[in-house]
């Protein structure tokens, strides 16, 4: 194309370069952007569970994750093995027999038959001085094993010693041990046989 | 103008913000978990894999088995299911109760629901409709057990009975979750598939267990040598009919042993509290047998997760 040539064409008009002017955001655009933000915030308020650990995703909150926890019924046994084998089992031998010189034995013992009473307040405070089991004089100490247990533990255990090895008394539910932790307070002090048979 | 400042703040402010929102908030959140107790039961969960299984976690992530399969499992909803274990004594009671939780029941339809016990009548997602219908049949003299019953696509594929959360891998290092699921998930693949040998046989030659599996077969984790005078204790032991050479036999490698150890170390179905289970009480296979339920036990029914 020779340089005349393209001189005497026609040059189309420029168009105008684009130029950045003030315009407001519409209104409607912000209220809009609020409303989802709004949304979102009650959605994440609902279903978020305002990032709990133990939550996760079709529950949707602590309280809807407890409602599909299984029944919990009755009083675990198993659970009190494990108790009793860990805490008590140590003196008390795992087979409830006792330990000569250290602790009495439970199978057959009157004590773990008898009142829940005076059962329950035992592992709670603990008991010092002579104490008769199954026709033998043990002058020992048992310091409070059972007062940083759970009641549920405290119940799971002491119906387990109540049904095992032979013995067959009526279990003990949290509600007694919870009862008999509000009768005695804060005591610290270890009990006596005399006072353990002044209870009911 | 100078705008290096500016840069430089933008640029430290999205770094830190991802690092808070990345790194610093899980680990708050989820940084100190513990093995805890299963649900109903004292035993701890989860415990380490043994040490054979803990290379083969190495081997896995050293031949990139994660990249097709995945190990977390999936969980839509979860389901309230009421099943009648007991009818009890006084059938009349126990089918009145029943018509009552279904309008509509006519009271033949209801009398045949006793039959072959335990059967699951009501599923719910509300707890207090759930527990209003284990009352009304147990004070109707019969026994109701409440099973908790996750949903979801993953689980109706067999993929396991529960979603995997955190927990689940607390003595995985690295965590393996994988992205792709090519293959199947993993998560419970040692429920599904507990036989080692099935396991090795499979990755050896996938075709021979999985007919038109597009999975690579990993025969550099075996050794094909002719069979001497005695059979290698440790030599595969394939279907019949499929046996891939002749004479010879393959025996694993020490990596082909620990990824199966590994692959059968994999089971994510203990119910935990974040991830509650209750399995329906399974129906009882022969009439012959004296019935559970005359055993009096202080155990709850629907509380106890079956053995796996």
């Amino acid at each position: 194309m020779s340089p005349d040539r393209a001189s005497s064409l026609p040059l189309p008009a420029e168009t105008a370069e684009p130029k950045a002017v003030d315009v407001a955001v519409p209104v409607g655009l912000l209220v809009l952007l609020l409303v989802l933000l709004f949304g979102g915030m009650v959605y994440f308020d609902q279903h978020g569970a305002w990032f709990k650990p133990e939550v996760y995703t079709p529950y949707i909150s602590v309280a809807d994750l407890q409602s599909f926890q299984p029944p919990t019924g009755g009083i675990n046994l198993e659970r009190g093995k494990v108790v009793y084998e860990s805490v008590c089992g140590l003196c008390h031998n795992p087979d409830g027999a006792g330990k000569p010189n250290q602790a009495p034995p439970f199978a057959g013992s009157e004590w773990a038959l008898g009142s829940p009473n005076r059962m329950i307040r035992i592992p709670l405070s603990g008991l010092n001085g002579t104490v008769k089991v199954k026709d033998v004089d043990w002058n020992l100490s048992m310091p409070a094993m059972g007062a940083a247990l759970s009641d549920d533990d405290l119940s799971a255990v002491l119906t387990y010693i109540r049904s095992s090895w032979g013995n067959k008394a009526t279990p003990i539910t949290a509600a007694q041990v919870k009862a008999v932790r509000a009768e005695i307070g804060n005591r610290t002090q270890m009990w006596t046989v005399e006072q353990l048979n002044a209870v009911p | 103008m100078n705008y290096g400042p500016l840069i430089f703040l933008a640029a430290f402010f999205a770094l830190a913000g991802s690092w808070f929102g990345f790194v610093i908030t899980p680990q708050v959140q989820m940084g100190r978990q513990q093995p805890t107790n299963t649900l109903g039961s004292p035993v701890t969960y989860p415990v380490s894999r043994p040490g054979l299984a803990r290379q083969g976690l190495q081997v896995y992530r050293a031949n990139g088995c994660a990249d097709c399969h995945s190990q977390q499992v999936r969980q839509s909803g979860t389901l309230l299911v009421v099943a009648l274990t007991d009818r009890g004594t006084n059938q009349a009671a126990v089918v009145a109760a029943l018509q009552k939780l279904k309008p509509g029941l006519s009271g033949s339809d209801a009398a045949r629901m006793l039959q072959d016990l335990p059967k699951p009548i009501l599923s719910s997602t509300k707890r207090q409709e759930a527990d209003a219908a284990v009352k009304s049949l147990s004070t109707a003299g019969a026994k109701a057990a409440l099973s908790i019953v996750p949903q979801g696509p993953d689980l109706e594929r067999g993929w396991g009975k529960r979603r995997t959360v955190a927990g689940d891998f607390l003595y995985d290092n690295p965590v393996l979750l994988g992205s792709q699921r090519v293959g199947p998930d993993l998560a419970n693949v040692g429920v599904r598939l507990p036989d080692m040998n099935w396991e090795l046989c499979h990755l050896y030659w996938p075709r021979t267990e999985v007919k038109d599996s597009p999975m690579p077969a990993c025969r550099f984790l075996f050794e094909k040598r002719p069979i001497g005078s005695a059979h290698s204790p440790d030599a595969l032991v394939f279907p019949p009919g499929t046996d891939p050479a002749p004479g010879c036999e393959i025996v694993p490698l020490p990596e082909a042993q620990a990824l199966a150890a590994y692959l059968v170390s994999l089971r994510a179905d203990a119910p935990l509290f974040e991830a509650p289970l209750a399995p329906i009480p399974a129906a009882a296979v022969s009439t012959n047998t004296p019935a559970a339920s005359g055993i009096t036990t202080n155990a709850p029914t629907a509380n106890t997760p079956k053995p796996s």
